[in-house]
């Protein structure tokens, strides 16, 4: 049962400075279905969408960010809704205790002069209400579960190291038990003995919890070790999307192939390639495949029209006019 | 044995920082007795990788000239670079050792054509005057990194893309012919599909330039892919040396395990099982006397917490652990 569903989803920065109107396509028509106890990750290189993505998903749509089209429905069973029509009220109270979310920068969401302690205090307050005592035990026996010394409740975010500040973010995220959990580059800032504990938290959390987790980052390890589902985003559209064995092991799209290809193993020397050329830039997108520029095989038919993301087997969806040769332009549902 | 001149020959390289001032001050050893040294006549990429922290961009720094050693010799080709004086030969060891900085969009002043830094660059070096001598001394370092010169001309920073600028500034490098790079995490700012195409320009420079690079990073995966010999840094001491493959293929020190088990392997089959355990105190661990990893270490023996253990030589490797001393 999808829990959440995306429909033709456009989310565009449009911005006017002196009659000059500039519109970058962040995120243009992604179709995506996310469904329960899966962990879900989107990859893609700096700038292709990503970030956009996860903030539409969590309804923080603030000017210049504009939603072009489309739909973003959740099913939770208890409660239904499109996160686009919500008004600022009702999206206030999803946000944390159905939805919640994990910045990459986990210094600028603690505040610097608050201890850790009346960080909890204030995020917990203001969606439920407790008694004096038993917020504090509540917040003490979510952190030893997580493995967290409950010491850290007395620092200043300053005192903790990068990793623990994150976890302590982590903590602060799934402390209401939240349905989905959106998480935007959880661990790239940190070192890799750091990063491993983080990610093994996010797995712990999922296994007790048996949340959604959609986790955004460019480190294609991360999402082998934690993700059951992966889409690979290019210029702002999902061009490839499957279980994450069957993407390491028969990726379908060429930049897919050239993004697993050249990743770098220990113990395997051989040459790598890189994918030629740079991606473009979002406001000045090529016509076509964005990737065609780019591309080994590219074709004319690419140079004019967009492939769509079409099923190839069970669960492999690619937009690519290489594998969907008999696509004749029939848009999907 | 005859005494060859090294290219770089470092010697018990200690830098100590002092935290605070007045009665509350703290000193951490940020360099801890470091040495190893590059041969001259053969080119090779040396890879120092390490967490944060770990003192790396320091000893960078050090040898680049931009900090001073508490104590300790570096000798360029001989030549101790902390008695360097005079601007001869300060030029001299500037063209001689470059640096590249991690990131390509700090490197370059936004409001500044890109091409001015490479015309800066040959005439402060004084390697060419006329203009025709600059354009092709320019030319020739960007054709290196496989770049035109008329693809970047008149160009600002911001109209290329991160890979590009990279390549720049690894040409403006190269334009005073250098025999050492040191890159200080080079490929951490740039977009994944185009991180392996600097690598393999690396690799390129080493066999064609016969330049030396001492290549700085927390990637094991792509230092494997580049480099010949490694050193594993943890706070301040380079823990285990020695050919990459023997290092990454069967570590010998716990913490170039752990290290090396935390790489996240691009392979779905290959996923992390055991469980491990974070260091809560970092201050802690520059202060403690003996082992700096012992609080950490699986193998903890009682003689850990005492001494700081030596270097032992196993299997063409050195290593610094207690475990393997006889």
């Amino acid at each position: 049962m999808s829990v959440l569903k995306v429909k033709d989803l456009k989310s565009y920065y449009i911005s006017e400075v002196f009659g000059i109107k500039r519109t970058v396509r962040a995120v243009d028509g992604v179709y995506m279905e996310i469904n329960r106890d899966e962990v879900f990750g989107i990859a893609g290189e700096s700038g292709c969408g990503k970030s956009t993505l996860i903030k539409t998903l969590l309804g923080m749509i603030k000017p210049p960010l504009t939603i072009v089209d489309g739909e973003i429905y959740y099913d939770f069973g208890d409660k239904k809704f499109n996160i686009l029509s919500l008004n600022p009220d009702e999206s206030r109270k999803i946000r944390w205790e159905y939805i919640s979310y994990i910045p990459q920068s986990s210094m600028s969401v603690l505040n610097p002069v608050r201890r850790i302690r009346d960080t909890f205090k204030s995020f917990l307050g203001a969606h439920k209400k407790f008694e004096k005592d038993e917020l504090e035990g509540l917040v003490k026996e979510h952190l030893s579960a997580l493995g967290l010394p409950t010491e850290v409740l007395n620092a200043y975010p300053h005192q903790l190291s990068g990793g623990m500040r994150q976890r302590v973010t982590i903590a602060l995220a799934s402390i209401l038990k939240p349905k989905v959990i959106l998480a935007d580059e959880p661990s790239t800032a940190l070192d890799v003995v750091v990063q491993r504990g983080v990610i093994q938290l996010l797995r712990n959390i999922q296994e007790e919890q048996k949340n959604i987790i959609i986790i955004v980052t460019h480190d294609m390890g991360i999402h082998a070790n934690i993700c059951d589902r992966i889409a690979i985003m290019y210029a702002g559209k999902i061009i490839e999307e499957a279980r994450t064995d069957e993407i390491f092991k028969h990726p379908l799209h060429p930049y897919t192939t050239y993004l697993i290809g050249s990743l770098p193993k220990i113990g395997d020397k051989s040459y790598r390639v890189s994918a030629p050329g740079s991606p473009p830039p979002l406001s000045n997108l090529p016509n076509g495949c964005s990737f065609h520029p780019r591309c080994p095989y590219v074709m004319e038919k690419c140079k004019k029209e967009f492939p769509s993301l079409l099923n190839v087997e069970d669960e492999h969806r690619v937009a690519c006019f290489l594998v969907n040769k008999e696509d004749d332009n029939g848009a999907r549902d | 044995m005859g005494q060859e001149i090294k290219l770089l020959d470092i010697k018990n390289l200690v830098k100590v920082f002092t935290i605070g001032s007045g009665f509350v001050k703290s000193r951490i050893t940020a360099v801890d007795n470091v040495s190893f040294d590059l041969e001259s006549g053969r080119s090779e990429i040396f890879t120092l990788a390490g967490e944060s922290g770990s003192g790396k961009t320091t000893l960078a720094r050090i040898i680049l000239g931009f900090i001073e050693p508490t104590s300790g010799k570096i000798l360029y080709k001989g030549k101790n670079i902390t008695e360097i004086k005079g601007r001869k030969e300060e030029m001299w060891f500037m063209r001689e050792v470059q640096p590249i900085f991690q990131n390509p969009f700090e490197t370059f002043n936004p409001l500044k054509k890109v091409d001015s830094y490479l015309y800066e660059t040959v005439v402060n070096y004084g390697i060419a005057n006329k203009r025709e001598d600059i354009n092709s001394a320019i030319d020739e370092a960007l054709n290196l990194v496989g770049i035109s010169f008329q693809e970047i001309q008149g160009r600002y920073p911001h109209e290329f893309s991160g890979g590009q600028l990279q390549r720049i500034s690894i040409a403006r490098a190269l334009i005073t012919k250098p025999s050492l790079l040191i890159a200080d995490e080079p490929v951490s700012m740039v977009d994944a599909s185009l991180k392996m195409s600097i690598c393999n320009l690396f690799k390129d420079l080493k066999e064609k330039q016969k330049v030396n690079v001492i290549y700085i990073t927390h990637d094991l995966a792509t230092s494997y892919y580049v480099s010949d010999r490694i050193a594993i840094m943890f706070r301040g001491t380079i823990v285990e040396i020695g050919p990459v493959e023997k290092i990454l293929i069967d570590p010998k020190h716990p913490y170039t395990k752990i290290l090396r088990d935390s790489v996240p392997e691009p392979d779905p089959e290959k996923r992390w099982k055991e469980k491990i355990k974070l260091s809560s105190f970092e201050e802690r661990e520059f202060l403690s006397i003996g082992c700096k990893f012992a609080d950490r270490c699986p193998y903890v023996m009682d003689i850990c917490k005492k001494e700081c253990p030596g270097d032992i030589i196993l299997d063409g490797v050195t290593v610094k652990c207690h475990l393997y001393s006889a």
